[in-house]
C-alpha cells in the first residue's frame, strides 16, 4: 500500500576517522507508526539517529522530511523542525523543577518576565496526561529515574513534534513503567506523529512497533513489517553469526570437593542488609536474584567493604578477613563491578588503558607504578581477548559504546586475577551480542577457577549461567536453588512465597 | 519563585521549606542571630541604630555589586578571578585619563565599560570555545588587567573633578518629622551612590535569574551543561554574555570603589575576587553550579559586613579577628552545603530503591 512517508533518509554514509560508521543506508519512517531501529552496539543506530538530529554531518545522503530535504545542523535545529530526542541517559538538569525542565528554552512569557504559573499548570496537566501525579515545582533530582525518563519524553513531545525518536528510554524502567510508556507512544502514534524506537528488549520491539529496520557494522540490513519476521530471524540478522553460541552456553563444572571460595556468616550493617548468609566454592557461579531494591547490590557491596559490615563475619579461602573498606577486598583479591558503570564503574576521562590498569595499580599500591610497556600489554591483552572495539588502548573510555565500556571494567578486574569477581548488572543495556559476549567471558573465568558472583535483572541468563542462585525479597535472602533444572517459574515462587522449609529445589 | 497553583499542590509552609532554600535560610538566620548578639551586646553604644545597619551596605557595597555578578558566573558552575583586577583597571583608567590626560570622567568610565565587559566576554569565549578551564582563563585575565594597571602608574593618582566629587558626595539623609519640620536623624544615617547601585544590582541580577530566559538557562547550564546542549539552549552565548555580565559588575564595583577612595591605585583592591566569591558562597551559591541566589548573596555580603561591625563596637578585639571570623564562617558554610547536599542525596537514592517495581 502506497503511504506517504513522513521522512526519508537515502543514501546516508558517515565517515568518522578510520571507520565508515555508516554506509548507504537508507531509513523511512511513515506517520502513525511505531519504527524500530536495531542492532548491536557499533552497528550505527545511534549515529543514524544523530545524524538526523543534526549532531553528527553527513558525508553523503539526503534527509526528506514531508517531502523537503532538510540538513538539521545542531540538535536545536532539528528540534525546531518538529524532531525531538529522548536520550538513554536522561538529559535534564537535575537543579530544576520538573515543570522547568519541560518548559526551559521555550518559557511562556509575561510583561517581558517567565510566565512561572503558566509554567507550572501546563506541566502539570501534561504529567497527568501520562497519569504521572507528580508535584512538577519539586526538583527533578527528587524523583526516580523511571519518573525523569517520563519528564523528558514530556519535554520531547510537547512541543509541535512531528517526529519522536526515543533512544533506549526502557533500559531503566521497570515492567509498569514500560507499560505506561507504550500507553503513551500508542497515543501520539493515534495522533499521527512517527516514532523512532531504539531499544535492545526485542519483546518490547513486538509488542509495540509496526515495522523494524535493522543495522549492522554500519550497513543497511532490512526493513520489515513486524508480521513478517519472528524473533530468532531477527536475532540472527542483527548479530549476523550462528545463534547456537549464545543458546549454547555450558554452566561451569564444579568439582564437588571444591573448596570453599568465599563463605559470609550473619554479615550486616543495621539499616543496610543484615543476616547476609551465603558460601561460594571456588570456580563456581553464583547468581543473585530479585527484584530491584530486594538487596542484591547491597550485599554485593556488604561483601566487597564498599559498605562497611559491622557484624557477622567474612571468611575468604579459609582464612578470616576484615574487610572494612574495597581495598581491603581488593588485597583479599575480591573484585567488584558496579551496577551503576557511569557514576562508580569508567573513569570517562581516562583511556581505556588507563582504566583498565587501574585496580591492579590500587593493589600493588603507588610506591610500586606499573610500567607503561606493562600497562601497553595489560591493555592490548584485553582488547583482543574481550573483543573490545576500539580503534587503539589510547581512546577516552567514554567514547565507547555501553558493551565496549563494560568489557573495559571486566578487563579492569580480570587484570587484577581476582579469586571472586562480583559483577552487578553487567549486562544491562547493553546488546544480545555483547551480552552473550559476558556471558561467556564469566563461564570461563569460572572454568579457570575464579569464583563468580552474578547480578542480574533478567532472569532467563541468571538461570542460563549459574551453578547456584541466591533468591533476595526485601533485603533478605529467601532462597537458595541449583541453577540446573531451574526454571523462570521456581524463581518466581519463591521470590513470591519464599522457601519452604527443607526444601533444596 | 512558583506560584501557587490548584490541585496536589503542598502548603506554603512545606514550598518555602525546600532543600534547595535551605542554604540562603541559614546565611540570613546566622546574619540575624549576630546582628542580635551585637543589639544585646551593644545595644547601649548604637549598635542598633540605623546608621550601623546602613553602613553595613555601604561598607562593602562594592564587593556586592561584583558578587551579584560572580552569583551568576558561579550557577553556570564556572569562576571568574578576574573581578578584582578589572575593578582596579576601572579605577586606573578613570584616574589616569581624568587627572593626567585631562578627559572628562564620563568618558573615561564609557572606556572603562569597553574594556571592562570585553575582557568578560572575551575570557567566556575563551572558556567556552577554547575550552580553557575558567579558573585558568580568568588567572590569565587577573594578571594582565593587573599588569596594565601598572603600566598605566605605580603611583597611586588622586582624582579631583566635579562630577566624581558630585557622585561621590551625593547623600540622602534619613529624616524624621519634629516639631512640625523634617530633621535628620541622629546618630545621622544616610543612602549613597554606590549603595543604590548595589541594591539595584541584587534587583537587577534577581529579575535576569528567576524571569528571564537567560537566566534560567544560567541555572541550566549549572545543573548539567551536556543536557543544557541536548536540550537545544544556546550554551555558549549564554556563558559568553555571564562573563560579560559579570565584567560589568566588576567595572561598576571599580567605579564604586573610585568614589569611595577618590583615587586610582595599580594595587587596589588585591584579593579582592575572594572577597566576591565568598560573598556569594556564604549566601549559598554552591561552587559547584547550578544553585544560588542573589538574595543569599545580599545576605553573604551583610554577613561579612556585620563581623567587622561587631569587633569595631567591641573596641578592644583587633581588625584580623575579622578576617579570622570570616574564614570560619566559609569553613562552617562549606560543611552545611556539604550535609545539604550528601543529605538529600542520601534520600533520592532510598526513594530511587524504594519507588521501582
Amino acid at each position: 500500500m502506497p503511504e506517504q512517508n513522513l521522512l526519508e533518509m537515502k543514501g546516508i554514509e558517515i565517515q568518522f576517522p578510520g571507520v565508515k560508521a555508516l554506509d548507504k543506508v537508507d531509513f523511512s519512517l511513515r506517520a502513525g507508526e511505531i519504527h524500530a531501529l536495531l542492532g548491536e552496539n557499533g552497528a550505527g543506530k545511534s549515529t543514524l539517529v544523530k545524524c538526523l538530529t543534526g549532531v553528527h554531518h553527513m558525508d553523503a545522503g539526503t534527509i526528506l522530511f514531508d517531502g523537503k530535504e532538510i540538513k538539521p545542523t545542531s540538535p536545536q535545529d532539528a528540534f525546531s523542525m518538529g524532531i525531538s530526542t529522548v536520550y538513554q541517559e536522561i538529559n535534564l538538569c537535575p537543579n530544576l523543577t520538573v515543570a522547568e525542565n519541560i518548559f526551559v528554552g521555550r518559557q511562556p512569557m509575561k510583561h517581558g518576565m517567565i510566565n512561572w504559573k503558566e509554567i507550572n499548570k501546563r506541566a502539570q496537566e501534561l504529567m497527568s496526561r501520562f497519569h504521572m501525579d507528580i508535584d512538577v515545582t519539586r526538583p527533578l533530582n527528587n524523583y526516580s529515574t523511571a519518573i525523569q525518563q517520563m519528564v523528558s519524553i514530556a519535554r520531547a513531545v510537547d512541543i509541535d513534534a512531528k517526529i519522536l525518536i526515543l533512544d533506549e528510554p526502557t533500559s531503566s524502567l521497570d515492567d509498569n513503567e514500560v507499560k505506561l510508556l507504550f500507553d503513551v507512544m500508542n497515543e501520539l502514534k493515534a495522533e499521527g506523529m512517527g516514532i523512532i524506537f531504539i531499544t535492545h528488549f526485542l519483546d518490547q520491539v513486538f509488542a509495540v512497533c509496526d515495522r523494524l529496520t535493522i543495522l549492522r557494522n554500519g550497513s543497511l540490513v532490512g526493513t520489515f513489517n513486524i508480521q513478517d519476521i519472528t524473533k530468532l530471524e531477527l536475532v540472527t540478522m542483527m548479530i549476523g553469526k550462528d545463534m547456537d553460541v549464545i543458546f549454547n552456553l555450558k554452566r561451569a563444572e564444579v568439582a564437588p570437593d571444591a573448596p570453599e571460595m568465599l563463605s559470609t556468616k550473619d554479615l550486616g550493617t543495621p539499616g543496610k542488609i543484615q543476616n547476609v548468609n551465603i558460601s561460594i566454592k571456588k570456580g563456581e557461579l553464583m547468581g543473585f536474584a530479585g527484584l530491584l531494591g530486594s538487596g542484591r547490590t547491597e550485599t554485593a557491596e556488604l561483601i566487597f567493604g564498599a559498605v562497611a559490615a559491622t557484624e557477622g563475619t567474612e571468611t575468604v579461602n579459609g582464612k578470616q578477613v576484615t574487610i572494612a573498606k574495597p581495598i581491603d577486598a581488593i588485597n583479599a583479591k575480591l573484585a567488584f563491578c558496579p551496577e551503576d558503570r557511569k557514576r562508580d564503574g569508567i573513569i570517562g576521562d581516562l583511556s581505556i588503558r588507563e582504566n583498565i590498569a587501574l585496580a591492579l595499580q590500587a593493589r600493588r599500591g603507588f610506591m610500586h607504578p606499573i610500567s607503561m610497556q606493562e600497562q601497553n600489554e595489560l591493555a592490548n591483552k584485553y582488547i583482543k581477548l574481550l573483543s573490545i572495539a576500539t580503534p587503539n588502548a589510547e581512546k577516552k573510555i567514554g567514547e565507547l559504546s555501553g558493551g565496549n565500556q563494560q568489557k573495559v571494567i571486566l578487563a579492569r578486574w580480570m587484570a587484577t586475577q581476582p579469586d571472586l569477581l562480583i559483577l552487578d548488572e553487567p549486562t544491562r543495556g547493553i546488546d544480545i551480542g555483547a551480552k552473550a559476549e559476558i556471558q561467556r567471558l564469566m563461564l570461563e573465568m569460572c572454568g579457570e577457577g575464579v569464583s563468580v558472583i552474578f547480578i542480574s535483572s533478567e532472569l532467563d541468563e541468571i538461570i542460563r549461567c549459574s551453578n547456584r542462585i541466591v533468591v533476595m525479597r526485601d533485603r533478605k535472602k529467601v532462597g537458595e536453588v541449583n541453577g540446573e533444572g531451574c526454571s523462570q517459574q521456581t524463581i518466581l515462587n519463591v521470590i513470591a512465597n519464599g522457601m519452604q522449609e527443607g526444601e533444596t529445589a | 519563585m512558583p506560584e501557587r497553583i490548584p490541585d496536589r499542590r503542598q502548603s506554603l509552609a512545606s514550598r518555602l521549606l525546600k532543600p534547595q532554600f535551605v542554604m540562603v535560610y541559614a546565611t540570613i538566620g546566622i546574619f540575624i542571630l549576630i546582628y542580635c548578639y551585637g543589639a544585646v551586646r551593644f545595644g547601649d553604644i548604637g549598635f542598633t541604630t540605623l546608621r550601623t545597619f546602613v553602613n553595613m551596605f555601604k561598607d562593602n557595597s562594592y564587593y556586592g555589586i561584583s558578587a551579584v555578578g560572580m552569583t551568576m558566573v558561579l550557577i553556570t558552575g564556572g569562576i571568574d578571578l578576574s573581578v578584582a583586577s578589572v575593578a582596579c583597571l576601572t579605577g586606573m583608567i578613570v584616574a589616569y585619563g581624568t587627572s593626567v590626560l585631562g578627559y572628562h570622567p564620563a568618558v573615561c568610565m564609557l572606556v572603562a565599560l569597553v574594556v571592562g565587559v570585553g575582557i568578560g566576554l572575551l575570557q567566556g569565549a575563551a572558556i567556552h570555545y577554547l575550552g580553557v578551564p575558567p579558573f585558568i582563563t580568568t588567572l590569565a585575565g587577573n594578571f594582565l588587567a593587573r599588569g596594565v594597571c601598572s603600566l598605566i602608574s605605580r603611583e597611586s593618582i588622586s582624582v579631583s573633578h566635579p562630577m566624581i566629587d558630585a557622585l561621590a558626595g551625593w547623600k540622602w539623609y534619613f529624616k524624621k518629622y519634629a516639631d512640625g519640620e523634617w530633621v535628620k536623624i541622629k546618630p545621622i544615617a544616610f543612602i549613597n551612590v554606590n549603595l543604590l547601585v548595589f541594591l539595584l544590582m541584587i534587583v537587577i541580577g534577581t529579575y535576569i535569574l528567576h524571569r528571564t530566559k537567560f537566566g534560567r538557562n544560567i541555572y541550566a547550564i549549572g545543573g548539567n551543561e551536556q543536557s543544557a546542549r541536548l536540550m537545544g539552549l544556546p550554551v555558549g552565548r549564554t556563558k559568553v554574555l555571564v562573563y560579560g555580565f559579570n565584567g560589568f559588575c566588576s567595572v561598576l564595583a571599580g567605579l564604586a570603589y573610585l568614589l569611595e577612595v577618590k583615587s586610582g591605585w595599580n594595587l587596589a583592591l588585591n584579593g579582592g575576587e575572594l572577597e566576591a566569591i565568598s560573598c556569594a558562597v556564604i549566601g549559598g551559591t554552591l561552587l559547584t553550579g547550578g544553585v544560588g541566589y542573589m538574595i543569599g548573596t545580599l545576605f553573604g555580603v551583610l554577613l561579612k559586613s556585620v563581623i567587622p561591625a561587631l569587633i569595631t563596637f567591641n573596641g578592644t578585639l583587633l581588625s584580623w579577628w575579622g578576617k579570622i571570623a570570616t574564614g570560619g564562617l566559609l569553613a562552617l558554610f562549606i560543611v552545611i552545603q556539604r550535609i545539604v547536599v550528601t543529605v538529600s542525596e542520601r534520600k533520592r537514592d532510598a526513594k530511587k530503591k524504594a519507588s521501582p517495581s
